[in-house]
């Protein structure tokens, strides 16, 4: 068999799947605010309800993750935001990648590639956004300016478009796009090959089979 | 038909009240104490003004600003309740249609059972109008406002009467007629009290919000009763409505598609590519 090489730690698949699972609810239940013709789904109110449930587990997972995984938090969200000549590289080179399979200019890419980044830093970005306009419209809103209240519903919309648009992008990339054979297999299972480390993420294959396999 | 309005008189007003009871009886809105647990704050301000602020079942209420008039105490009436904009920023963001535009009328209807409680309209109406009794834990949540006395079941005006508020007015102060006699009848007002040297009377609503369905005779400017000058829905509604969701929808539309799109062509690619690899070998 060939050589496996750790991606992800357990601790960082669970809250992967759980975040992802409390985002899905988050996404449905609040998509029927946006489709009068679903709104008797939400009648009687317990989409709010659930919304509720699930934004507890959304804001609470990650922190408890930070608090249990100092250094892997720290590591992952430096990595969100390094960026370099290398990416305006890869974002030229990507549509004839993911479109036409063409690898010869794509620049060897460490842990996270240029995509995968901006997806991560959008995650970082505008959850927090989501959580922190959240808490304004769920517990302050009879304190609050009716004018700041607005502006928090405003963003909060924003951030469900942008985040919406992008889960769909990311779920296609994981789990339906020819060439990502075994992106779905690195956050189930933990681990990729080495030989698609190494056409996937040549600079981290190297680093990696430098010192013992980790990942983060 | 022509849309319908309410017109209230200021300078005829003696603040009886007789309205805010009305109002309360005819829509079952009677069968609570007024305590804060049953979400009417009734309780002594200092002033003959009561309750205090509208709550989901006190829709109307009459509102006494204290004035100096001649060195006397005197008093400004506000009537505070929905004023059934042309132009509603309740309708605008309410996701649920349970707000809508009343056909017959022009009024701002409302049918509960579709509201799911996001209290969008609360913060949204430039009148402050719309109450909710929100349990802040659970997010459970139902709006109540004026339907001008076209709440199913209780609707008075498909039954030819007029609205509670205007029948049990003993002054007149209240009228309910088509909307453009009252407008009509307003400006004579208006031009009455002017000659009796109250230059700063005026109409309030005519084109407020593209046209308001309660009309007010004001003696003084609309600031002096508490109610804000030039009205509007306001930038974020707009902006939010109108520019950022259809936006989203396009995103979301293009983004599926795209996707789709990449799905067909990759594929193809990476077969065109593995039969020349077999070629090769």
């Amino acid at each position: 068999m060939a050589q496996e090489i750790v991606r992800y730690r357990k601790a960082t698949r669970v809250l992967h799947h759980v975040h992802t699972a409390a985002f899905v609810v988050l996404f449905l239940t609040g998509l029927v605010l946006f489709i009068p013709q679903l709104s008797f789904i939400a009648q009687g109110g317990w989409t709010r309800v659930l919304h509720r449930i699930a934004a507890v587990i959304f804001a609470v997972a990650p922190v408890l993750y930070v608090l249990f995984n100092w250094e892997a938090a720290k590591k992952g969200i430096k990595e969100a935001f390094t960026w370099g000549a290398e990416d305006i590289k890869w974002l030229k080179a990507a549509p004839g990648y993911y479109f036409f399979n063409d690898e010869s200019k794509m620049p060897p890419q460490g842990h996270m590639n240029t995509g995968q980044k901006m997806w991560w830093s959008i995650v970082l970005v505008f959850g927090a956004l989501f959580v922190l306009t959240g808490i304004f419209m769920w517990f302050l809103k009879d304190i609050l300016p009716a004018a700041t209240f607005q502006w928090m519903v405003f963003f909060h919309d924003v951030s469900f478009i942008v985040t919406g648009c992008m889960l769909f992008v990311h779920i296609y990339l994981g789990v339906i796009h020819p060439l990502m054979t075994e992106a779905w297999k690195s956050i189930t299972k933990g681990t990729v090959s080495a030989e698609y480390a190494k056409s996937h993420h040549g600079k981290w294959f190297k680093e990696a089979s430098k010192r013992k396999p980790k990942g983060a | 038909m022509a849309d319908k309005a309410i017109l209230f008189d200021s300078t005829r007003c003696t603040a009886c009240r007789g309205c805010q009871a009305a109002c309360k009886n005819w829509n079952e809105n009677d069968e609570n104490i007024p305590t804060v647990e049953n979400g009417v704050d009734a309780r002594n301000t200092g002033s003959y003004e009561n309750p205090p602020d509208l709550s989901t079942s006190t829709w109307l209420r009459m509102r006494f600003t204290e004035v100096e008039r001649q060195g006397k105490l005197s008093w400004f009436f506000t009537r505070v309740s929905c004023m059934h904009c042309t132009d509603a920023a309740c309708v605008k963001v309410c996701p649920d249609g349970a707000l809508f535009y009343d056909d017959l009328t022009g009024f701002v209807a409302y049918d509960k059972d579709l509201c799911t409680g996001c209290g969008y309209c609360v913060e949204f109406c430039p009148f402050d109008v719309p109450r909710t009794d929100r349990n802040v834990i659970t997010g459970l949540a139902k709006m109540d406002k004026c339907t001008l006395c076209t709440t199913p079941g209780l609707n008075r005006l498909d039954a030819g009467e007029k609205p509670a508020c205007v029948k049990a007015c003993p002054p007149k102060a209240l009228l309910y007629d088509d909307r453009d006699k009252l407008v009509a009848l307003g400006k004579q007002r208006v031009q009455t009290l002017k000659a009796a040297g109250l230059n700063n009377a005026n109409l309030y609503g005519e084109n407020e919000l593209d046209g308001l369905h309660v009309l007010y005779v004001l003696e003084d400017s609309p600031d002096a009763y508490g109610l804000p000058v030039d009205p509007k829905v306001p930038g974020v509604a707009i902006a939010w409505q109108d520019i950022i969701q259809p936006l989203g929808w396009i995103m979301g539309g293009a983004t599926i598609v795209g996707l789709g799109l990449n799905y067909l062509v990759a594929r193809q690619a990476k077969i065109r590519k593995e039969q020349t690899a077999k070629k090769e070998e």
